[in-house]
This record gives C-alpha cells, sequence and structure tokens, in this order.
C-alpha cells in the first residue's frame, strides 16, 4: 500500500497544528527556491531530517530512500545543464569531438550545483509535510485557505477511493503473478490491460453503489465530516518564525560576505 | 587509455552506477523546487482557464445528474492507481503511466484537466512524484496539454475512420509525447542554454530524456489499446454511460 501514508499516521508530528506545519512547508520552500543558496539548502535539509526522523519518528533508511525518489530526473536534468555542444571551449572543461566541443562555463557548473542542492532541501520540505501530515489534515488546511468546495469533495472522495482501488488492484495481480502474467514483456503488458480493464469495471459498480449508500443516507452533494482542529500551540509558531527569519537572515550574511 | 580518457571512463561509468540505483523513471514529472518562483506562478496562471473551464463543466454535468460525483471521483482514483503501479519497461527499470490520455479518451479532456490536478497533488504527497511548487507547471502538461491533444487526435481518426486500436494507440502514444515534448520545453524556457539559448536548451533536455520516454510513450500507448479492447469487451454498458457523459456535456 502507500508507505508515506501510512507512516504520518504515526508520525510523532501528527497531531501538531496542520495549519503552522502547513505555512512552515510553504515558505522554507519559497526560500529555498528563490535563494538557491546552499548554505540555505544545507540548513533546511538538516532541520527537515532532524524534525522528520527524530521528531516524527520516521526511519531513516526509508527517509534516505524517499529522498532518492526524484535522483534519476536530477541527474538527467543536471545533465543537460551543464553539457553544452559548442564550436568554442568554455571555461570549466571542453572535450573535443571531431570539430565540436562538449563543454561548459563555470558559472553554470555552479549553477547547477545550486539546483541540487536546492532541490533536494525542497523535496525534504514536501516529505515535511507528507510524512508528518495526514490527508484529511491537509484538505482541512485546503478549505480554510477557501480551496474551492467541489475540489475538496473530489479530493476526499477520490482519497477514500485510491485504497480501495489499490487493494482491488493488488489482489488481482496477485493472482496474475500466480499464474505467471508478469513473466515476459509481453504478457505483462497484457496482463496490465487486463487489470487495469477489470478494475475499472469495478471502480463502476463500486462507484454506483457507494452513491446509492450516500444518497440514502441524505446525501446532497458535501460530505460534512467532523475535524479534529488542534490549536496551533504559541510556542510552535514562534519557532517557525524564528526558523524562517534566521534562514532568511543567513541567507542575507552569506550574499554579504560573498559566500553562496 | 591516456589519464583523460581514463577519467572520463570513470564519470561516465560513475554516471551509469548511479543511474541504476536510481530507484524509479518517472513519467516526467518536473521535481519539487527545480523550478524559479516565477516560473511556478505563470504555469499555474496558464493552468486556471482549463481548470476553470473543467469546474464548469464538471458542474453543469452534476446538476443534470447529482449521481455522477461517485463516478467522476471513481475516475480521478483510477488515473491515480494507474499511475502508480510499476509497469513492464523494456529497460528493466521500473517506469509508471501517465493514464491521463486514457482518462481524456474515456471522460473528455475537461474533466481531466481537473482530475488530473488532484492527482497530480496526490502524487507529490502520497508518492513523492513531482511536487508543490511544480504543480502548475506539472498539470500544464500532464493534466491539459497531453490530454487536449491524445482527445483532439482520437477525434481527429475518428472523423477520419481510421481503425479503432490504432486511433487509440496513436492518440495515448503521442499525446505522452507530447507531454514529454512540453515538460523538455517547460524546463528549457526556465533555464535556457548558456550557448544556443532556449532552442537549444529544448534540444538537450529532449535529448536526455528520450531514452526513457520515448519507449514509455510506446507503452502507454500499447496499454492504453488493450485496456480501451478489453473495456469494450467486458462493459459494453458502462461504455455507453461514459459515451452518454460526454454527450450531456
Amino acid at each position: 500500500m502507500i508507505l508515506i501514508d501510512k507512516m504520518c499516521y504515526r508520525s510523532g508530528l501528527r497531531y501538531m497544528n496542520a495549519e503552522v506545519k502547513f505555512a512552515y512547508t510553504v515558505v522554507t520552500l519559497l526560500i529555498c527556491i528563490v535563494s538557491r543558496s546552499l548554505i540555505a539548502a544545507g540548513i533546511v535539509l538538516l532541520a527537515n531530517g532532524i524534525l522528520t526522523v527524530k521528531r516524527g519518528g520516521i526511519p531513516f533508511a526509508l527517509y534516505v530512500k524517499y529522498m532518492l525518489i526524484p535522483l534519476a530526473f536530477l541527474l538527467m536534468s543536471t545533465l543537460a545543464l551543464i553539457v553544452n555542444i559548442s564550436r568554442e571551449p568554455l571555461d570549466a572543461y571542453a572535450i573535443l569531438i571531431g570539430s565540436w566541443y562538449l563543454t561548459s562555463s563555470k558559472v553554470s557548473l555552479w549553477f547547477a550545483l545550486r539546483q541540487i542542492g536546492s532541490g533536494f532541501a525542497s523535496v525534504s520540505c514536501l516529505y515535511f509535510l507528507a510524512l508528518n501530515t495526514t490527508m484529511t489534515d491537509i484538505l482541512g488546511t485546503l478549505k480554510k485557505i477557501h480551496c474551492p468546495q467541489l475540489l475538496l469533495e473530489l479530493m476526499l472522495l477520490i482519497y477514500r477511493f485510491i485504497f480501495v482501488l489499490m487493494d482491488t488492484a493488488s489482489a488481482i495481480m496477485t493472482a496474475q503473478r500466480v499464474r505467471l502474467g508478469y513473466e515476459k514483456l509481453r504478457t505483462s503488458l497484457h496482463s496490465f490491460g487486463e487489470m487495469a480493464a477489470a478494475l475499472f469495471i469495478r471502480a463502476w459498480k463500486r462507484s454506483n453503489a457507494l452513491y446509492d449508500a450516500l444518497e440514502s443516507r441524505g446525501y446532497d452533494g458535501e460530505l460534512r465530516v467532523l475535524e479534529e482542529s488542534r490549536a496551533a500551540d504559541r510556542k510552535e509558531i514562534a519557532a517557525v518564525i524564528v526558523f524562517e527569519i534566521s534562514l532568511i537572515f543567513v541567507i542575507w550574511l552569506a550574499k554579504r560576505i560573498g559566500i553562496e | 587509455m591516456s589519464k583523460k580518457e581514463k577519467s572520463v571512463l570513470r564519470a561516465v561509468v560513475a554516471f551509469a552506477v548511479l543511474f541504476a540505483f536510481a530507484p524509479v523513471a518517472n513519467a516526467m514529472h518536473i521535481m519539487e523546487g527545480y523550478l524559479p518562483v516565477s516560473f511556478c506562478i505563470a504555469w499555474g496562471v496558464v493552468c486556471l482557464p482549463f481548470l476553470a473551464a473543467g469546474m464548469i463543466s464538471m458542474k453543469k454535468k452534476l446538476k443534470e445528474n447529482q449521481r455522477i460525483i461517485t463516478l467522476i471521483a471513481m475516475s480521478g482514483a483510477f488515473v491515480f492507481v494507474i499511475s502508480s503501479l510499476k509497469i513492464p519497461s523494456v529497460t528493466g527499470s521500473c517506469s509508471h503511466m501517465t493514464g491521463t490520455g486514457l482518462g481524456a479518451i474515456l471522460l473528455g479532456p475537461a474533466s481531466v484537466s481537473v482530475l488530473g490536478l488532484i492527482v497530480l497533488l496526490f502524487q507529490a504527497i502520497l508518492l513523492a512524484h513531482g511536487g508543490l511548487t511544480t504543480l502548475g507547471a506539472n498539470t500544464f502538461s500532464m493534466a491539459v496539454a497531453g490530454p487536449f491533444v491524445t482527445f483532439g487526435i482520437y477525434k481527429l481518426c475518428e472523423k477520419c475512420k481510421v481503425n479503432k486500436k490504432l486511433s487509440v494507440f496513436l492518440a495515448a502514444c503521442l499525446g505522452d509525447l507530447f507531454t514529454y515534448c512540453v515538460t523538455s520545453l517547460q524546463l528549457s524556457l526556465a533555464y535556457p542554454s548558456e550557448v544556443g539559448g532556449v532552442a537549444a536548451s529544448a534540444v538537450k533536455f529532449l535529448g536526455v530524456f528520450a531514452p526513457t520516454q520515448l519507449p514509455l510513450a510506446v507503452i502507454e500507448g500499447i496499454l492504453t489499446v488493450i485496456i480501451v479492447i478489453a473495456l469494450e469487451t467486458y462493459a459494453q454498458p458502462e461504455l455507453k454511460a461514459v459515451g452518454f457523459l460526454k454527450e450531456a456535456k
């Protein structure tokens, strides 16, 4: 099943006020991508690592594994950033191939490094939110910032259905695997397609049944669920504000004395 | 081997090893924090009219028939689940379908844009594919541009009376390719190359992602065809009702 979802329910920070977590994530993210500062990235990585692993209680190995998920994207796009094909060599390195150079400038190498650093820091922000906040809390926060009602309604329903469908899909796939359905590329394509079709039909039937059930309980287009609202702790708010301000200060200071 | 060649070889090997460990070849989600803020906002704004259109058309359908809401939500969950499952891939690494092409063929592109937004948000939070700041850009490439092309090609093929399997294949495959082109363009607009500007940068991004994305597009096409065939065999009444959904727009 979805491991991130499981982890956030047993996170030590689960009962922290969701809006504070949301605000912390968004502001830190913005600081990371606006500044692209390596120092800030380091601080943010460390802070989120401590928060998620120490306070949240997410296993360190798992955290590292998750941090590496965007690696493929990062490697490929960094490759595109730091390799140029040109007739003139640039200052960082140049490899002559025929009459062209594979080359790059120091500026863009430096830039790519900052991209990688701030990229990882941003990903750690995302994980702070994902691994410590339950989806229902996130939806509650979205409601408070006036996300359209229809969208929220759909999100709530989709979130519920995801697990139902995943269960069904994994049961079907297990049955197929037992019958060697995923042995070769050809058979696996076939099996996967058949599974998806069966899944669609079951989803359809379930959605009908669900609507009947909802309607018989007086559904009028809005699912009202009780929210556990936990008042924001003043200390937590203060800590977040102090953290963000000192982060900005450190970036400013680093720029001032000329280190990036 | 000269010293330089050796070091180049070493770099290449290191790179390949890293690749082998990179766990998932994502379906072209731009990762969290990779785009500058201005671009994040700009792409979000570009998506807005499509999302608004999708919401309006959805609300209209719901007014006619409130029942559809569970169906729309179920389709959203379906797209999410399909896109979260590992699919067989030629290169041996696992990859994921986008699923939005299938959604566009079955439900029409307007609803898919809204569903796509939700699915992408869930993918970011639950699966760590994509991100919050890059949500706008990803929504545009995967939930707006791709599905619209898919739907357009599908309709065009229908008009030209092309064989159905072929038209589904073309629609899903080209839609996927278009998504990949749009993503590359988004990246290159944000990060123009020092030599040759945006165009050169676009070529580079297209180039580095091609080895994973080209086979993926073909696989996505094949899978969509298999799914559509299977649906036609087993789910005639449901498909008709979806067709009714389209007419009711």
